[in-house]
Order: structure tokens, then C-alpha cells, then sequence
């Protein structure tokens, strides 16, 4: 149990919103990225400066965060896909809800150095 | 769309804290077995577009640019892939929205109104995303846009 703002979470209700919250997240960028992928078919002007949008700190960031949200919602989602096809395992479900939490922080580390190369303050 | 009211999962069954099985087969079944597979498919689409375009690509020195999907879509390979993360994505996360809204609007002509919303967009859009992949001309060199 987790107290937030004075309401009583378990885990599983938490890795349940974060789920929920991740794929609409994820889904909002989809229809966003569909609009500006179609610039490519305006050639190459139009679409190398649609590009520029993302080449700054900010949008970065972003990324970091849309990449967050699709690996923790990636690893959730097949621990729940695995306890569905495997219904023994729901008795591990709490060791599995923190693996999941940790591996998406653990994989962030460097996929969060990696996707903001060059765009930091200091290099 | 569906007009049954779903409870909420998570006091139902705290421990998967996901949606349980709908007993009797049909649509609803039917959209539980698809949110998984496709998400079972989705961690190879979804997650390998992510790590080429903002792993590899950082680590290679590339930059996205308009050359660079003229030489991406210029593959049937690449092409297929990305139709198949389109379409597979937008269907289950389009799917995904339309339980949430299910779970959170009781109004019945409410939520009839705000799925069918949900629908005639997300058809308009899954169709233009379609059309982008199926007509860009990676011949094309410079042809100058509407806009430019
Ligand atoms: C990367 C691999 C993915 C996996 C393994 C996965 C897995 C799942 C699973 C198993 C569910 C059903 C949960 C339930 O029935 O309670 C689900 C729901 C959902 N997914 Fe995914 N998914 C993936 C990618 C995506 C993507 C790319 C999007 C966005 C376009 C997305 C958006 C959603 C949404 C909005 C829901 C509904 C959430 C809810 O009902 O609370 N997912 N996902």
C-alpha cells in the first residue's frame, strides 16, 4: 500500500493507471505524429522543416517521456498478457508489478542519455 | 460499439489489475484476445520503431530528414513494417480509448455520442495514415509543395 495525497493505493491499482494513463499518452502522440509525418508528402522543404520541431531540448524531453511511457506500458502489458495465458502466475503479481517498475526506470537511464545527445547544456 | 456496462476492473480483480475476460464470446471476446496479440506484436513494431529512429539513428550520427525516409520507404521492408505499426497501434490503442470511455461515461447517449466521435475520427485518420505510407514517391527529387 502507498499513501498518496491521502488516498490508500495498492500496486497493482497504480500499475493499473499507469497503464491506462501511458496508452492514452502514447495514443494522443499517434495522432499527432500521423499529421506531421504527412508532410512528407508536401516534399522535401515542407517536411525537413517540420522536422525542426523536434530538434530542441523541450521535444527531446518529450521523447524521453514517450519512450518512458511505451516501455512501461510494453512491459506491463505483457505481464498482464502472461498472467492471462497463465493464471498460476497472478500469485506473483506483486515481484512482477516492481519488476516492471524497475525495469522501465533501469532501461531509461541510458535510452534517456542516449535520446538526448547533443542537446543538454553542458554537451 | 458496444452498449454493456463493463465494471471497473481494478476491484474486480486487484491482483492482474487489467481487464478480466468477458465471459461470453462475441465482439467484447474478441477485442480482448486482439489487445493482446497485437500488443505481443506491438513490442517488436512498436518498440523497434523507437529504438531505430531515436537510438540508432543518434548512435549512427544519422538525422531524420526528408532523404531519409526516401531511402526508408524506398524498401518494401521498411514500408510493410510501418503499415503494419500503423494500423496495428491505432487499432489497439483506438480500442483501448473506446474501454476507457466505456468505463468513465454512464450516460448512455453521452458515451454513444462520444464513441461515435471517437470513430468517424479515428477513421479519417487511420485512413490518411494509410494513404501517407501507400503514395509517398521516394523517386520524387524536389517537387515543391502547396506550402513551400
Ligand atoms: C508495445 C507493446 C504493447 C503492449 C504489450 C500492450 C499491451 C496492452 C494490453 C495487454 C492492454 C489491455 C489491458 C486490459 O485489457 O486491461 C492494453 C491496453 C491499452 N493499450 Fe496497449 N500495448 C502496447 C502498445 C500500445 C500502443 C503503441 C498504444 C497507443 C497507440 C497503446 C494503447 C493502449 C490503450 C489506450 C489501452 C487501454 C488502457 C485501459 O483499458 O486501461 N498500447 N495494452
Amino acid at each position: 500500500m502507498i499513501n498518496l495525497f491521502g488516498y490508500r493505493l495498492s500496486w497493482a491499482q497504480l500499475a493499473w493507471f499507469g497503464h491506462r494513463a501511458s496508452g492514452l499518452g502514447v495514443l494522443l502522440f499517434l495522432f499527432l505524429h500521423i499529421v506531421e509525418t504527412s508532410t512528407v508528402l508536401l516534399g522535401p522543404e515542407v517536411y525537413d522543416f517540420t522536422q525542426t520541431f523536434y530538434q530542441n531540448l523541450p521535444a527531446k524531453l518529450g521523447e524521453v517521456l514517450l519512450m518512458a511511457a511505451l516501455v512501461y506500458h510494453a512491459l506491463n502489458g505483457l505481464r498482464v498478457i502472461a498472467m492471462d495465458f497463465w493464471p498460476s502466475l497472478t500469485v506473483y503479481y506483486r515481484p512482477l508489478t516492481y519488476g516492471v517498475i524497475a525495469a522501465t526506470i533501469i532501461s531509461m537511464v541510458p535510452l534517456g542519455i542516449i535520446m538526448t545527445r547533443g542537446y543538454l547544456p553542458w554537451g | 460499439m458496444t452498449t454493456l456496462r463493463r465494471p471497473r476492473v481494478i476491484y474486480t480483480n486487484p491482483s492482474r489489475a487489467a481487464r478480466p475476460k468477458p465471459e461470453a464470446s462475441g465482439t467484447e471476446r474478441f477485442w480482448w484476445y486482439f489487445m493482446r496479440l497485437s500488443g505481443l506484436a506491438l513490442v517488436i513494431l512498436a518498440l523497434g520503431h523507437m529504438f531505430i529512429m531515436h537510438v540508432l539513428v543518434v548512435l549512427t550520427g544519422d538525422e531524420i530528414n526528408f532523404a531519409f525516409v526516401q531511402s526508408r520507404w524506398g524498401s518494401p521492408f521498411w514500408r510493410i513494417y510501418d503499415f503494419a505499426l500503423l494500423v496495428l497501434a491505432f487499432l489497439h490503442g483506438v480500442n483501448g480509448a473506446r474501454v476507457v470511455i466505456g468505463d468513465y461515461v454512464n450516460h448512455r447517449t453521452a458515451r454513444s455520442l462520444i464513441l461515435g466521435v471517437l470513430l468517424v475520427i479515428s477513421g479519417i485518420w487511420l485512413v490518411a495514415g494509410m494513404a501517407i505510407i501507400i503514395f509517398f514517391d521516394p523517386s520524387t527529387q524536389s517537387v515543391a509543395g502547396p506550402l513551400s
